[in-house]
């Protein structure tokens, strides 16, 4: 739907440098990256709110790189929600209808269903000022929803929001994706919103585009090192394949093999990523890479718990806080830990 | 050495004052307060030796105060002012939200030294400025001459005279307001759908009216006040400060004295006035 071919754009000290994506319609697109990175500028320009110094933006096909933000049918709201304070809730959400032409009662007519919607009829004639953190957030995704964009923009909509109201939130994302169908780019640095919600997503790195595509292969088989590391994956090792054989290949990692689908000859470097919840403690049914170790940490996190275990190399596995009771798992117990082999995503240096 | 022991004491004297009564003094906003007292307290003062003169002969006082000439001066310079500021409003602020808005760069700063000029400058080199700018042989005065537009003692003479000097002030006050103003709340206005301008009428200039209107407020008593850059090419017709210095050239300080006692007067009563009506408009800055 909306494609950056080759985009370049410098704004101050920071650059976005040959960014190239394709948002398709009914993507629902993470854009995730460490602060600084760029994606707030980056969004903006997809609003086009900057102009490009190099390449071209395509939407549809047709290149709008110099369209101003009014004639681009897409909709963005800030971080900071951004609404006009002096307005009301009600004046904020028909605003878009009225800059359009409509008139004031008309256009209240027309935003009063969505109003309720989203739960804030009662908050109509409230200034933003008076109301919460929760509520304003509404309020600004109400008001980009009421002008039926085709894309709508939302810079780390969930970050300010206590953890009860950012579940509501992501319900109503979810509901306006799936249910209405919208476009919607989102940025965020929350691993756990864009497993939620991407299906698509770009990781942006000082102002490179370093990976792209659909967020289960990011998340799980990410393209280079610093995406792995950014995207969280827990267990990543450099090392060199010693052997290939029908595309099974075996890894040295730094004294301990491990076997692993590629296609990378013997020779090569490359570093393998393994998901903790792919680290299995015990019994490993069978898997490729069996190996003992001594656990050397328990860390709880709520209902799960990461367990650190050194077997040559240092593996991170993740296991209920219930299985770590009834293993009784504490740092010194000997255990036997298992990775299959496909679970070994390996990175290859040269690619 | 006395100053030190004055302080001593002070302080001494503020340390038995808080056992009595229990309440804490801030020392630092004590002191801040005692020397902003003696600012206010020269104004004062000087009000008050005014007024004591005045108030003693009221008949005279009021005699002058019920003059047609400086009825119609007052009006005059008031209404001067007023006609510099809306040129200002009109002209001014585009000005100011270009120069909120665009990055740094060489010629912002030129440009900006120009719009400050005004306040650098003796106000007689400002005078001379606007008269041979706008004098009959003047780049500006000559053409505007010959379509019936004369400056040099007259009324179109006053009022460009005020914008040069109140324009500064003008546009400073209106540009720190438009910089208030988020960008954020541009960039969303424009995503729904508004033009540059339309943004700009119905965002930016709303959330600025504060700053408008003390901007204005500001340039409007500069421009009331000024004498020596209005004198140069319009003494007549008399404002108040060009009234007030001829009357006491010619009749001497009974009378300018009664002219000035009103003209304070006045000017507190209309800037107060004035000041008050700020609480009505821009309430909900103060909610954000």
């Amino acid at each position: 739907m909306i494609a950056f071919d080759r985009v370049s754009l410098t704004l101050g000290s920071f650059r976005l440098k040959d960014v190239s994506m394709t948002i398709g319609q009914g993507d629902y697109y993470f854009i995730v990256g460490p602060s600084g990175a760029g994606k707030t500028v980056l969004l903006e320009a997809i609003a086009g709110l900057h102009l490009p110094e190099h390449g071209r933006i395509l939407l549809r096909g047709e290149e709008i790189t110099a369209l101003p933000p009014e004639r681009r049918g897409v909709a963005l709201v800030y971080q900071d929600y951004s609404l006009f304070p002096h307005m009301t809730v009600a004046d904020n959400v028909s605003y878009g209808l009225r800059v359009r032409g409509m008139e004031r009662g008309a256009a209240r007519c027309e935003v009063a269903g969505l109003l309720e919607r989203f739960g804030l009829g009662h908050l109509a004639d409230r200034y933003p000022g008076t109301l919460s953190g929760g509520e304003q957030q509404r309020v600004a995704l109400t008001r980009a929803v009421a002008v039926k964009p085709d894309i709508l923009l939302l810079d780390e909509p969930l970050s300010a929001l206590d953890p009860i109201t950012q579940e509501r939130f992501i319900d109503d994302l979810r509901r306006l994706h799936r249910e209405d169908g919208l476009t919607i780019v989102q940025v965020s640095h929350s691993r756990r919103e864009t497993r939620l919600l991407a299906t698509r997503m770009a990781v942006l790195i000082d102002g490179r585009l370093v990976d792209e595509g659909r967020a289960d292969v990011v998340l799980n088989a990410p393209k280079s090192r610093e995406v792995a590391t950014f995207v969280g994956i827990e267990n990543i090792l450099d090392g060199t394949v010693t052997a290939n054989e029908d595309g099974y290949a075996v890894v040295d990692a730094g004294g301990r093999t491990f076997e692993a689908v590629t296609d990378a000859a013997a020779g090569e470097a490359v570093t393998l990523c393994i998901r903790a919840d792919d680290v299995v403690i015990g019994n490993g049914g069978g898997a490729r890479n069996t190996m003992a170790g001594t656990v050397v940490a328990v860390v709880e996190d709520g209902p799960v718990a990461g367990v650190k275990v050194d077997c040559g190399v240092e593996l991170t596995a993740v296991l209920t806080r219930r299985s770590v009771q009834d293993l009784s798992l504490a740092p010194g117990t000997r255990v036997t830990v298992a990775v299959r082999a496909a679970a070994v995503h390996v990175i290859r240096s040269l690619s | 050495m006395a100053t030190k022991t004055g302080t001593f004491s002070g302080d001494a004297e503020i340390v038995s004052w808080r056992g009595d009564r229990g309440r804490q003094v801030d020392r630092c906003i004590a002191w801040f307060s005692i020397m902003g007292a003696a600012i206010v307290g020269l104004t004062v003062l000087a009000i008050a030796n005014i007024a004591m003169a005045e108030l003693a002969d009221p008949a005279h006082l009021l005699e002058v105060a019920a003059s047609p000439v400086v009825i119609g001066s007052i009006l005059l310079t008031f209404l001067a002012g007023a006609n510099a500021v809306l040129l200002l409003v009109l002209f001014g602020t585009p000005l100011a939200y270009v120069l909120a808005r665009s990055r740094p760069s060489r010629l912002k700063g030129i440009v900006e030294s120009i719009v400050d000029l005004p306040l650098i400058l003796p106000h007689t080199v400002a005078g001379l400025l606007v008269y041979l700018l706008f004098m009959r042989r003047g780049w500006l005065g000559a053409p505007l001459a010959e379509i019936g537009l004369a400056f040099e003692d007259a009324y179109p003479g006053t009022v460009v005279a005020m914008l040069f000097v109140a324009s500064p002030f003008f546009i400073n006050t209106m540009r720190e307001g438009f910089e208030k103003v988020p960008v954020h709340l541009e960039n969303v206005a424009r995503t729904l759908g508004a033009g540059t301008f339309t943004t700009f009428r119905t965002v930016t200039l709303p959330l600025s009216l504060r700053h408008l209107y003390s901007g204005a407020i500001f340039a409007w008593g500069r421009a009331i006040g000024e004498f020596a850059g209005v004198v140069m090419i319009a003494y007549y017709p008399f404002i108040i400060s060009t009234l007030i210095y001829y009357t006491f050239t010619t009749e001497g300080i009974r009378v300018s004295r009664s002219i000035a006692f009103v003209v304070i007067l006045v000017s507190l009563a209309v800037f107060y006035l004035l000041r008050r009506m700020t609480r009505l408009m821009g309430r909900y800055d103060d909610r954000v």
